[in-house]
């Protein structure tokens, strides 16, 4: 009998349940890779997508929605692990890693989204090196999103993992050259564990603008357009920025849910107080949320004739009526399950889901509302109205997205324990027969 | 210094549209895209209804919104005021297409070849026997050429997949010393295109004898196009006659 | 390159295996495919430095019926753009849609590019076979030479909307001894025949722009198409330069959208109730003393005296030869009855007594004629007020101003400065006489002819018809095949309708001999002209049947037995006049490139046509004709009678012997393609002004033949529907449509496009993409009351009134306020097939249009009206 350490949290073990999910995935984006091709040889053609104006159509479709949603999503993780560090909020250390996991591959997703829309992508990447232009709302989306947020996202995912990379470096797996790159050298000494502390602490502290000022670029693409009535205005990057939490917080307790299912020997790691956090805060963001669209609504409702009339027709009682209804009553009726849940002082997991998928895809039908009714409905010339529905095309390459984004969080935890560790040492010792 | 502008005299366009079928031949541009488009609306209730037509090419904004919002300058605005797309820079992001008011931007969603009027079959054999196999057989060479100081791909050329075209105020004729495509042909004559800053051009002239008005004023885009008579479009005038417009 | 999926370049097997450096071509490979040319990477060429030659060369519009001056860029010989010719004074430089889409037909391979043999039986969509020009030739040679043995006449030589000067097809058919017919009254001929009986000159009105200040665009689609003379551009440059100055527009017209933005006042009239509106307007102007009593009494019937029975008092002037019979008027002056043109002051009004003979100035009649005719019966009848009505006489009258006269050129002429534009006019129920009547308005004020005034011709010509009209005669049967001086349609406009009918049914018509063999030739009456089933029935009767046409033209694809592909504009034709009213040129169209295809122009094949059928060569040959057409025979340029000349060869004698030096090289220089004679003299178009003042006709404002040629055809049995309108003035009289059941509730017309010329150009996509297609005009309000939307699938159902037939098509819906209530309209140019890109078009108004009784009057004229209801639903 000998006393040996394994991998927690099923890390290096494959699992058929595991299995099925990754293959299930990986068919799923491969599908969506091959409808990208297709679109990638034939033109953005196959898409739903044509000019604004004498075509009728919107130039910005589905893919620029989802740039829009994944980037919102990423928002949140980010910003929650790093209330937690500056509060020292310990009931969200569990799922910090998590958070910081949504945040990368939402981000990845969402800015290969933006490559996906480009007419001519590796161009894209070439000619923004050569020719940026700072000026331009797209460098935003660059540099501060791609570059910035990414980056940060990443260093503190790095960061963040290196006292449990340094434990893992130690048991003897496969994996042991990757904890022990990650690891670099971390010791887990006194001082080690202080200047960690201190790096996290400062690096929570200037996220938080950093990432809401990068995000708000975002926002910012539509609300410098004096072009498009409906996006030109100063409510664009508040809006971005609230819709992001809320869209973001249901993704990640969608998430806590699903990895508390799957891990369930170590599911006590998540605790009801988990739950607690993430509904409270995202009742706070779907209530703001909530209160922006209804201010929307109102000032629809009183529009003046004139552009702002045609688009507001197309929302509330035009093609676009059903997506916005149901949206308005998706995230209405997600408010209310928090609400009589925050009421009671209850909060039953089951609930708490049903209201964040509820709240998360009202979110993408706000953001497709943002994107396209501005440009089939948005025209200052008198065109006709114009339409746009996305093609299968761009729906398997956005089911691919969310498989690519699903993949890589499913591979991450084969790799690495995807709750941190800290201060569970001990239990993760078992005894194996030899 | 050479400043460009276009006029529109309304009281003498007769919606006849001749003008965006000369821009389509000179620019050999694809089905559904009309870097010149007239407007033809219809205002009032019978019996007191009234026609008015609009023609409309980029306006070359002097201050341009999608000039700024261009990521990698592809977009850009020569000292001349042509307002111009370099094929060869362009990303395709379409954010210059979002940006400007008057909706003039087309973006090639396919391979031009496949988008030029595809119901004929241009790769007919006795047809290629007379034009090398060229698509549209009336392909213009001017559009390959590289033009201006900035010896840039601007003119109608830049047709290739992904890449953001519009109206050129058709530069290559315009360094040959020929007026626009559209100018030229006009049967009325209600289009007029020369130097603002010569005051002996008609385009000067015109200016001056004329009462203007520009598109979309209230945006603050600056155009270059000046708007002779008839009244600014609103929303209370519908459009008749669409052309078919699909990518 | 052939590409594969990705776009890349193919990668040949042996390329692959050479090319291990796949990896570090890569980079190559990925610019290519995503950058297309990255910056810098292509360098490309001017013109000249790609080895391209440019070059240009003139030539004229090949589809239009006005032949716009074009100079044409060519790179290599290929041609890539037509431009406006400067020199050309009737474009000077411009081009319309159409002129510049011809570029697509021209390279459109669906072309007819060889000679065609039929391969299955006639009446359904044709099988072809590939055939050689020597055996189609052949073929036809053959086969109209053996009808021609017989009776050349029975050899029909039909065309369409002509285009330049028909010397050559002309030659054709007078060398074979065909009979020859054209639109006819599918067009305007009905119009051409009131003015040659009224005015004079063949000729339709339009106003003198250059001063007119008061214009009535009667029916005239100034945006959309070109009412006389010209194809569309002339026209409308002429009328915004007017306008300018001041000119104002009344526009009579069912559709608001056929003026645009250039109606001043716009009317909505019913369709088919001109004639009364005109009347009307006659009868005010007379009512407010708007005459202008010399010209009336000097150059018009008017004063003449008319006896009770209707015919006009006359003597006989002159002994011998010279005799020639003269009405008399009354003198107010001597208080007697003398011979027009020698009285003092000839009396317009009033009732007289000559040799025992109670008679009347025509205009005494005219008077009591047009009195019925009270604003508010109009009114009642054309759907206007009577406001409206008074209104426009009044400003017309008041525009005329009477009396006054001008200096144009150092020459004085009577200055009457109101016109009317009016041409299709004549495709309504009453069409002769509605012409007739307009024109009478103009003729009160004194304004034909007169500057500013009415125009008519672009010179003032007069046509043979006019002394043929003098006395009309109606013969017994048997008739020919086209009812000419028949009981039914004596003055005979021409109407290929009626020669479908009489072909169907010769004993009903007293016709005993019909057509062999048809020559289609720039026509298709299966797509172009109303009443489909009439030549479906009538073409299955002809044993021969050969199209010459660059494209399967419908009729040629139920009934041709052989396809000759014309060529399109890459041919030599001409000469045209190039003038646009006020400068006389003449112009011709060059080819700008070898003919496409293996077709040729229309001269080469008629050539080779008649040479086969031996009538090319010597005297009374086709070189003959050809000779005397262009005014070259007994002239240095003089064709050879022996022997073929190359087509160019042709043009070159007759530029020559038009004093052109450089012959035809002139017309293809891109520096000129316009031969400028220089400005249009006074004496050319002022009828008041030419040498002897409107060539020394009397206008006819007391239609006294044709009330002559009433009693005759009553006499020969003829029924009430043929004669009712052979009146001396326009009638109006319920149309014959009105009196289909009320259920059939709109009155549909068709109209012209501008984007589309006929049934030639639908199929040019440019053109196609701009006006895609043949959709219902209704007015919303009319659509609400029949819960009907935009876009909806309508089923619009014809009546014939007289025969009770119900003929229905399926279309889709357009709202426009523009349009009455009560009248739908459709584009016409559509309702094709041969073409793939006719799919999904629509169908053309002429499926369920009407010809023959009631719908084909009077003159054989043609109406394009016919009552319909329209209900949801059908199968598109
Ligand atoms: N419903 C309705 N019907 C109408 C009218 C309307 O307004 N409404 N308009 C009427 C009028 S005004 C007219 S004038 C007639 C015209 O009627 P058409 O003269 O019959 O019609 P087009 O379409 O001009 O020409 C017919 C044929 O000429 C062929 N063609 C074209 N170019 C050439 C050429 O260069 N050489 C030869 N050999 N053939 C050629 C075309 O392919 C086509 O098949 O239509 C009448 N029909
Ligand atoms: N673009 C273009 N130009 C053309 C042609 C073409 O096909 N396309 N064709 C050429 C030829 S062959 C011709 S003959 C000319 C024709 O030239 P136009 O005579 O100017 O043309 P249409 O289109 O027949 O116009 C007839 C107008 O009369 C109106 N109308 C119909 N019925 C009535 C009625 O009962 N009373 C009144 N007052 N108005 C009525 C219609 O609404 C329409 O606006 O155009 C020539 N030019
Ligand atoms: S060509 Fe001239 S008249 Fe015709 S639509 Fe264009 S601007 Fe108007
Ligand atoms: S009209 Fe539009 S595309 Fe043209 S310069 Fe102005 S903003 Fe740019
Ligand atoms: S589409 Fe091209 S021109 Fe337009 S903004 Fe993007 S890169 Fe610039
Ligand atoms: S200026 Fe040239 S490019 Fe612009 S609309 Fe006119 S023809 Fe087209
Ligand atoms: S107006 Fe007629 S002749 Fe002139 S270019 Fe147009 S179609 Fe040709
Ligand atoms: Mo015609």
């Amino acid at each position: 009998m000998k006393v040996e350490k394994s991998l927690p949290q099923g890390v290096g073990k494959f699992t058929p349940g595991w299995i099925v999910f990754i293959a299930v995935a990986m068919v799923v984006l491969i599908i969506g890779v091959l409808a990208y091709l297709y679109e990638a040889n034939m033109g953005l053609i196959v898409t739903g997508m044509a000019n604004i104006g004498t075509q009728g159509g919107a130039t910005w479709g589905l893919y620029v929605v989802m740039v829009e949603y994944f980037i919102g999503v990423s928002l949140a993780g980010i910003v929650l692990v790093a209330f937690a560090h500056v509060f020292d909020i310990k009931a969200l250390r569990a799922i910090s890693r998590l958070a910081l996991l949504l945040t990368t591959c939402s981000l990845m997703v969402g800015l290969l989204a933006v490559l996906i829309d480009l007419g001519t992508p590796i161009r894209g990447i070439i000619n923004m090196i050569l020719y940026v232009r700072p000026q331009s709302p797209f460098f935003g989306t660059f540099t501060l999103v791609a570059v910035g947020v990414l980056l940060s996202s990443l260093m503190y995912l790095y960061l963040d993992g290196r006292r449990d990379a340094a434990y893992l470096a130690d048991i003897d797996s496969g994996l042991r050259w990757y904890h022990r790159l990650w690891a670099a050298g971390y010791g887990d000494t006194q001082a080690e564990q202080e200047r960690h502390r201190r790096t996290m602490f400062w690096l929570s502290i200037l996220i938080v603008p950093f990432v809401i000022v990068a995000l708000s670029t975002e926002g910012l693409v539509f609300g410098i357009q004096v072009g498009r009535p409906g996006w030109f205005g100063a409510l664009q990057a508040p809006d971005f920025i609230i819709l992001a939490a809320a869209s973001g917080l249901a993704n990640l307790i969608v998430l806590t849910a699903i990895v508390r299912r799957v891990l369930k020997d170590d599911s006590t790691l998540i605790g009801p107080a988990v739950f607690k956090w993430l509904g409270g805060l995202l009742l706070a963001a779907t209530a703001a949320a909530v209160y922006l669209q209804i201010v929307e609504l109102v000032t629809m409702l009183y529009a003046t004739p004139g552009n702002e009339r045609l688009l507001a027709d197309a929302l509330l009682r035009g093609p676009y009526a059903w997506i916005f209804w149901s949206g308005l009553f998706l995230v209405v009726f997600g408010l209310t399950l928090l609400v009589t849940q925050a009421a009671r002082r209850q909060w039953s997991l089951g609930v708490l889901i049903i209201a964040s998928v509820a709240i998360s895809t009202s979110v993408v039908a706000e953001r497709y509302l943002t994107v396209i009714p501005s440009q089939t409905h948005g025209m200052m010339l008198p065109y006709e109205p114009g339409s746009y529905f996305p093609t299968w095309v761009e729906f398997a390459v956005v089911a691919g997205m969310f498989a690519l984004g699903a993949l890589l969080i499913g591979l991450f935890m084969k790799v690495f324990p995807i709750i941190p560790l800290d201060g569970k040492r001990a239990e993760q010792e078992v005894l194996v027969d030899a | 210094m050479t400043r460009y502008a276009m006029a529109v005299d309304l009281d003498l366009c007769q919606g006849c549209r001749g003008c965006m079928v000369a821009c389509k031949v000179e620019n050999n541009t694809v089905e559904g895209n009309f870097w010149m488009y007239v407007f033809r609306f219809e205002a009032g209730t019978y019996p007191d209804t009234k026609i008015t037509f609009l023609p409309r090419p980029c306006q070359h904004c002097d201050n341009a919104p999608c000039v700024k919002v261009c990521p990698v300058g592809a977009r850009f605005k020569r000292e001349d005021g042509l307002v111009l797309t370099d094929a060869d820079r362009c990303i395709g992001c379409r954010y210059c297409e979002l940006a400007c008011p008057y909706g003039v931007n087309y973006f090639n969603w396919q391979k031009p070849e496949k988008a030029q009027y595809a119901i004929v079959d241009w790769r007919d054999e006795s047809i290629e026997s007379v034009t090398g196999g060229l698509i549209p057989p009336y392909k213009n060479p001017d559009l390959d050429e590289l033009w201006g100081d900035e010896q840039r791909r601007t003119a109608g050329g830049g047709h290739a997949k992904g890449v953001m075209e519009k109206c050129t105020f058709c530069v290559h004729r315009v360094e040959k010393g020929l007026e626009p495509a559209c100018v030229d042909s006009c049967p009325t004559n209600a289009l007029v295109f020369g130097d603002l800053d010569d005051p002996d051009t008609p385009m000067s002239r015109y200016l001056r004898e004329n009462r203007t008005w520009q598109l979309l004023e209230e945006a603050g885009t600056r155009p270059r196009v000046y708007y002779v008579g008839g009244t600014p479009p609103t929303r209370h005038q519908t459009e008749i006659e669409r052309p078919k417009a699909t990518v | 390159m052939p590409e594969t999926f990705l776009g890349m370049p193919e990668i040949t097997r042996r390329g692959f295996v050479k090319g291990s450096a796949v990896a570090a071509g890569t980079a190559v490979v990925a610019s290519t495919f995503l950058f297309k040319t990255l910056d810098g990477v292509a360098v490309a060429e001017s013109v000249a430095a790609q080895g391209a030659v440019e070059d240009f060369i003139a030539t004229t519009c090949w589809i239009g019926k006005q032949d716009c001056g074009m100079i044409a860029r060519r790179i290599d010989g290929r041609v890539v753009k037509f431009e406006g010719n400067p020199t050309n004074p009737r474009n000077v430089g411009t081009l319309c849609p159409k002129g510049h889409a011809q570029i697509q037909a021209v390279y459109d391979p669906n072309r007819v590019k060889w000679p065609l043999i039929r391969t299955n039986e006639k009446g359904v969509t044709g099988e072809w076979r590939r055939a050689s020009w020597d055996e189609a030739l052949d073929l036809v040679a053959e086969k109209v030479n053996e009808v021609r043995a017989r009776n050349p006449k029975l050899v029909l030589w039909q065309k369409g909307r002509s285009k330049a000067k028909d010397f050559y097809d002309d030659a054709f058919v007078k060398s074979i001894g065909a009979t020859k017919i054209g639109h006819g009254a599918f067009c305007s001929d009905a119009g051409y025949r009131a003015l040659e009986y009224t005015l004079g000159p063949h000729a339709v009105l339009h106003p003198d722009f250059r001063y007119c200040d008061y214009m009535l665009s009667w029916g005239w689609n100034i945006t959309g198409a070109g009412g006389n003379k010209f194809c569309w551009l002339t026209w409308p440059r002429h009328m915004v330069k007017a306008r300018e100055r001041g000119m104002k527009i009344t526009h009579l017209d069912p559709r608001l959208r056929s003026a645009g933005p250039f109606a001043d006042t716009w009317l909505p009239i019913r369709p088919g109730t001109d004639l009364a509106m005109a009347m009307a307007l006659c009868r005010e102007l007379i009512a407010h003393g708007y005459l202008d009593r010399p010209y009336l009494t000097t150059y018009t019937n008017a004063p003449m005296l008319v006896k009770s029975d209707g015919m006009i008092l006359k003597t006989t002037v002159g002994e011998g030869e010279e005799a020639e019979e003269i009405g008399l008027v009354w003198d107010e002056a001597s208080g007697a009855a003398v011979p027009f043109g020698d009285a003092e002051s000839p009396a317009l009004e009033g009732e007289f007594e000559v040799e025992g003979e109670k008679v009347k100035p025509g205009f005494q009649l005219f008077i009591e004629h047009v009195d019925a005719y009270t604003p508010e019966f109009a009114a009642e009848i054309t759907g206007l007020t009577a406001d409206q009505i008074r209104r426009v006489a009044d400003e017309f009258g008041s525009h005329a101003k009477i009396g006054a006269t001008i200096v144009v050129d150092g020459v004085e002429v009577p200055y009457r400065p109101v016109g009317i534009m009016a041409y299709h006019m004549t495709q309504q129920d009453l069409g002769f006489q509605t012409a007739r009547a307009i024109t009478m308005v103009p003729m009160l004020v004194g304004a034909v002819g007169a500057a500013g005034g009415q125009m008519v011709d672009f010179t003032w010509k007069i046509h043979k018809n006019y002394a043929k009209f003098e006395k009309i005669k109606v013969e017994d049967p048997p008739y020919d095949f086209q009812l000419k001086n028949s009981k039914y349609f004596p003055i005979n406009t021409g109407h290929p309708g009626i020669v479908a009918q009489t072909m169907i049914d010769p004993d009903r018509w007293g016709v005993e001999e019909i057509p062999e063999v048809a020559i289609l030739h720039m026509v298709n009456p299966l797509a172009s002209f109303p009443s489909r089933p009439e030549y479906l029935k009538s073409y299955m009767k002809f044993k021969f049947v050969v199209d010459i046409n660059p494209w399967l033209s419908e009729t040629a694809d139920y009934f041709a037995d052989v396809v000759l592909p014309a060529a399109t504009i890459e041919k030599y034709e001409g000469p045209t006049s190039a003038t646009d009213q006020y400068i006389d040129a003449v112009t011709m169209r060059i080819p700008p490139m070898e003919p496409m295809f293996e077709s040729r122009g229309e001269i080469d094949i008629y050539m080779d046509l008649t040479e086969r059928m031996g009538v090319l060569y010597g005297e009374g040959g086709y070189l003959s004709i050809v000779n005397k057409e262009l005014k070259l025979t007994g002239t240095e340029f003089e064709l050879p009678l022996d022997q073929k000349p190359e087509v160019r060869h042709i043009f070159d004698q007759w530029a020559k012997g038009q004093g052109i030096e450089e012959g035809v090289a002139y017309f293809e220089d891109p520096n000129h393609g316009v031969y400028i004679k220089g400005p249009m003299k006074p004496a050319e178009i002022y009828g008041y002004v030419t040498e002897v003042p409107f060539g020394g006709v009397i206008h006819r404002l007391y239609g006294e033949s044709l009330l002559d040629a009433q009693r005759q055809m009553i006499e020969k049995g003829a029924e009430k529907i043929y004669w009712q309108d052979y009146t001396a003035f326009p009638t109006w009289r319920p149309q014959t449509m009105d009196s289909s059941p009320s259920e059939y509730e709109f009155v549909l017309l068709s109209y012209h496009q501008i984007e589309h010329k006929q049934t030639r150009t639908s199929f040019i996509p440019m053109l196609a993409e701009l006006a895609p297609g043949a959709p219902l005009d209704m007015n919303p309000a009319s659509a609400a009351r029949l819960g009907l939307r935009e876009g909806d699938t309508v089923t619009v159902e014809s009546h014939n009134a007289i025969t009770g037939e119900t003929r229905r098509l399926t279309t889709s819906l357009t709202l426009i306020e523009s349009i009455r209530p009560d009248t739908v309209a459709m584009p016409h140019h559509f309702g094709m097939w041969t073409h793939p890109q006719n799919e999904g078009q629509g169908p053309s108004a002429n499926e369920i249009y009407f010809t023959g009784e009631g719908y084909t009057s009077s003159t054989a004229d043609q109406t394009f009206h016919v009552k319909v209801k329209v209900t949801k639903g059908g199968d598109a």
